[in-house]
């Protein structure tokens, strides 16, 4: 069985919610209206904040972390070089992002002053904007290339729990999830209804879709000795039910509450939720870890 | 690669009395925790007769090693003949390739904070010398053999004993004598 790993767990959903609010942020600005400046601005910082903490939580799993840059020097077979390489340029994308998002703010408080918008003004607005959008897409492309050879180091011949599409999907979901629900409590009043409305549906899909994978992938364990040894584990695990309850169960019936009863004080519910969330999917990442069984040797010894 | 350097291992010959363990840790003065060469005893209950024997296991030196394919700093190289060294100057402690390799070779050293495996006395072999545990093995259970379709086809030749893991996955370069089974006499 494998261990605690706290810098991974932390790295892999700090890293998933910050790439989910931008894939969230470029999704509103797409799909739905016009995103709004201030939750750009807000989105934006608090992404790069959660990015910067994940990848310094993820040194600490290093037993040298100040050689950690030679990790970029495998790039031909490792996923471990190519997760790497994809972070630090969604980390380049988002200075170039928070730069954007700072020269947004300037231009919109100068714009309803004293003196008319000119052409000019309006002109520059709309360019800003089909910017912002092409920024956030770009960020989140490449974040999600790095979501995915994140997954891709732990689908290991070894490991028949992990050796299978079961990490991409379980940590895609997660950037779904989370990245939805915290760009929700971020937003506040700055999201409108119909944001909100498409925000807490994609919640809800991601949390339906994270039940219905784990049911497929544990009735999958049984394959192996291994597997089962994973499944076994999990199954009799306390932390394994308090993460089905806290995870999944809980808000799914305060998301289809939230939805179905307008007149509910969003704004505690979703704040409650998402901390369920958060905390179901941290530990479903422990258990993602704790649960592993590696093929060994079973002589004696 | 022009060849395939390995292990054969005679599990009829071998004493289980750990001096190639001892041999290895002599040689490379590694401290307690590593165990770059271990000797496993086998299953009484894998035969169709009790039998205890023992096989003796370090790097496999694999035709496909997992521990290359994975590491991110590229510590480990393979050479020309079939040896996979690991370096390791450039090793961050990632513990990837312990993760990776099936038979739990590449060892994490807590005081170095590095990972550690047998490189096959690559420099021993290149003066001509024999590797340390195979030079240590008093019954002579452990060569230094090259890995060949004719060492396959020799007559109780093993690629695999009980309980070790599927060959398939990194296809190790150590191949097996096999326990011969005792003889029972019925008396009636």
């Amino acid at each position: 069985m494998g261990d605690w790993e706290w810098p991974l767990i932390l790295f892999t959903v700090l890293g998933q919610i910050a790439i989910g609010i931008i894939l969230m942020l470029w999704y509103l600005d797409r799909e739905v209206d016009q995103l709004d400046a201030k939750l750009f601005k807000q989105g934006v910082l608090v992404s790069g904040v959660l990015l910067a903490l994940a990848l310094l939580a993820s040194l600490f799993h290093l037993g040298h972390p100040e050689a950690a840059y030679r990790s970029l020097a495998h790039l031909s077979s490792s996923w471990l070089s190519r997760e790497i390489l994809f972070f630090l340029l969604t980390f380049l994308a988002w200075i170039y992002l928070f730069w954007q998002s700072r020269h947004l703010t300037i231009i919109r408080t100068l714009g309803p002053g004293a003196t008319p918008i000119t052409t000019a003004e309006i002109a520059a607005g709309k360019q800003q904007s089909a910017n912002h959008s092409l920024g956030l897409g770009i960020t989140s492309i490449l974040g999600l290339l790095g979501i995915a050879s994140s997954a891709m180091i732990y689908v290991l011949p070894r490991v028949p729990a992990w050796n299978n599409v079961g990490p991409v999907l379980f940590f895609l979901l997660t950037t779904g999830l989370l990245g939805a629900l915290v760009t929700l409590v971020l937003g506040g009043k700055l999201l409108q209804t119909v944001q909100k409305k498409r925000l807490l549906q994609w919640s809800l899909g991601c949390t339906i879709l994270s039940l219905l994978l784990y049911v497929v992938y544990g009735s999958m364990l049984n394959g192996s000795a291994e597997g089962t040894a994973s499944l076994n584990f999990l199954l009799n695990s306390p932390l394994f039910w308090i993460r089905a309850l806290v995870g999944w169960l809980a808000p799914l019936l305060l998301l289809v509450s939230i939805l179905k009863k307008p007149q509910l004080d969003k704004t505690t519910l979703i704040l409650t939720v998402t901390l369920l969330a958060v905390l179901g999917e941290v530990l479903g990442r422990a258990l993602f870890y704790l649960s592993a069984t590696g093929i060994h040797i079973t002589a004696l010894f | 690669m022009t060849k395939q350097l390995g292990f054969l291992h005679n599990s009829e010959k071998c004493v289980g009395c750990r001096g190639c363990e001892m041999a290895c840790k002599n040689e490379y003065q590694i401290e307690a925790t590593p165990q770059w060469r271990k000797v496993f005893q086998l299953r009484e209950d894998d035969f169709s007769l009790p039998t205890r024997m023992f096989f003796s296991m370090a790097c496999n030196h694999c035709a496909n090693p997992e521990c290359l394919r994975v590491c991110p700093v590229e510590a480990y190289t393979k050479r020309d003949d079939g040896i996979v060294i690991h370096d390791p100057n450039r090793c961050i402690g990632c513990r990837l390739c312990t993760m990776a390799c099936p038979y739990d070779r590449p060892q994490f050293n807590p005081a170095k904070k590095k990972v550690e495996k047998c490189n096959l006395c690559y420099q021993r072999i290149d003066n001509g010398e024999k590797p340390a545990c195979v030079a240590a093995c008093i019954p002579g259970a452990l060569e230094l053999v090259e890995i060949n379709a004719s060492l396959d086809q020799k007559t109780g030749v093993l690629k695999t004993l009980p309980g070790l893991p599927s060959p398939k996955i990194t296809t190790p370069s150590i191949r097996f004598i096999g326990p011969l089974q005792g003889q029972q006499i019925r008396r009636d």
